[in-house]
């Protein structure tokens, strides 16, 4: 078996762990937005937070830098999001600048 | 496999709109990669441009920080000058990277030109720190404090990609969005040739691992963000510089890479993958902040 098949196994392996056991524990997985999306994407600033829309939720660091998410989508950001395009940066060779 | 979904457990409750709801914990990377293009094409920059470190990063995060309009001439201003402050590390990066692309269309590149530039590099990033204090104190006095943690934050996502790339990415590892998948795919290797400089990366690649600390990048990256997010801030006062050790980790990275494979690539390949070294070598940062 080669090195990718294994590597691909083992993240359903433990992604299915960590959705099972939560659920039968009874509390939810919340997905955060990675490093790679952080920092190519561009916030929106609400209740003193800078917020992320990613997977469907807002969510911000609190004080303790720990992650939060709004369980429902306050107003402010819902009303935000219908009338913004996300903001994303792009790095690539094609969208450099250049001289 | 770079950067994944921030997976955190937390305790069910119930919604009460809009106060937001304690997930608690720190995000943690999976093995799910968050494979959309502009990750892809900061992984790819990342890898390839290293003249400022730290420094660097908080130029970067001025990209996506979203200030309000009225302060967005100003941030632009600090960004600008920043990319000033990293100029003359930036046109040291830019030699070498002629030097590779001029080593790749000839079939093989010279090692002493890369060692000069890499050095030349290495100097010019590290001194970038210290003719920055100032205009980071400037920032720091402009911004409010969500938009400085909003920036810590990305200062701290940057270090983090740029670690997976340079540092804990296998070189020889052929998982999607590596860059051996990248230049599988813009070079159109054949099964051969993947075969064949995987392990010539194993091998080129295989004493590098102890030639550089993270460590002092975490502590550079620990002292700016702590010191940045306070009320009052003093750039003076985050003595960790590890602006130098990153560019040489990241540059000699890059040109061992290049080095590698260049003699196990047919010449049009060569010209491929010399030009796209050579668009690199063009990139001029201009401000963008948002």
């Amino acid at each position: 078996m080669n090195r990718s098949l294994v590597t691909i196994l083992t993240g359903v392996v433990v992604v299915s762990c960590l959705a099972a056991a939560p659920a039968r524990a009874g509390i939810n997985i919340q997905i955060f937005p990675p490093a790679l999306f952080r920092a190519t994407t561009t916030p929106v600033y609400y209740e003193g937070h800078a917020a992320y829309w990613y997977g469907s939720r807002w969510h911000y660091r609190d004080a303790r830098g720990g992650w939060q998410t709004y369980n429902q989508e306050p107003r402010y950001l819902r009303d935000y999001r219908a009338q913004h395009e996300p903001q994303r940066h792009y790095y690539g060779r094609d969208s450099e600048h250049r001289h | 496999m770079v950067a994944g979904f921030g997976l955190s457990a937390a305790a069910t409750h119930a919604a009460q709109a809009p106060s937001p709801t304690a997930a608690g914990g720190a995000s943690t990377s999976s093995a799910t990669p968050a494979d959309d293009q502009a990750a892809s094409e900061l992984k790819e920059h990342h890898r390839h441009h290293h003249h400022g470190g730290v420094t660097k990063f908080i130029a970067m995060s001025l990209d996506t920080l979203g200030t309000d309009d009225s302060k967005r001439p100003q941030v632009e201003k600090l960004q600008s000058d920043l990319h000033t402050q990293m100029a003359p590390a930036r046109e040291a990066e830019k030699s070498l990277q002629l030097v590779l692309a001029d080593g790749m269309t000839a079939g093989a590149v010279d090692a002493g030109k890369v060692d000069a530039a890499i050095a030349r590099l290495t100097t010019a990033a590290d001194a970038a720190h210290g003719a920055s204090l100032d205009t980071l104190n400037k920032l720091h006095a402009i911004l409010s404090p969500p938009e400085r943690a909003a920036l810590v934050d990305k200062v701290q996502a940057h270090w983090e990609v740029w670690r997976q790339v340079n540092q804990e990415e296998l070189p020889d590892g052929r998982e999607r969005g590596g860059q051996l998948a990248e230049l599988t795919e813009e070079a159109k290797l054949t099964p051969n040739q993947v075969t064949k400089i995987s392990a010539a990366l194993h091998t080129a690649m295989a004493g590098l691992s102890g030639k550089f600390d993270p460590k002092k990048g975490e502590a550079h990256v620990h002292a700016f963000s702590t010191a940045f997010a306070g009320d009052s801030f003093d750039a003076k006062a985050v003595t960790s510089n590890a602006n130098g050790h990153l560019a040489s980790r990241g540059a000699t990275r890059m040109a061992l890479f290049y080095e590698t494979v260049t003699p196990l690539l047919t010449p049009e390949q060569r010209t491929k993958i010399a030009a796209g070294l050579r668009e690199h070598a063009a990139y001029q940062p201009a401000p963008s902040a948002k």
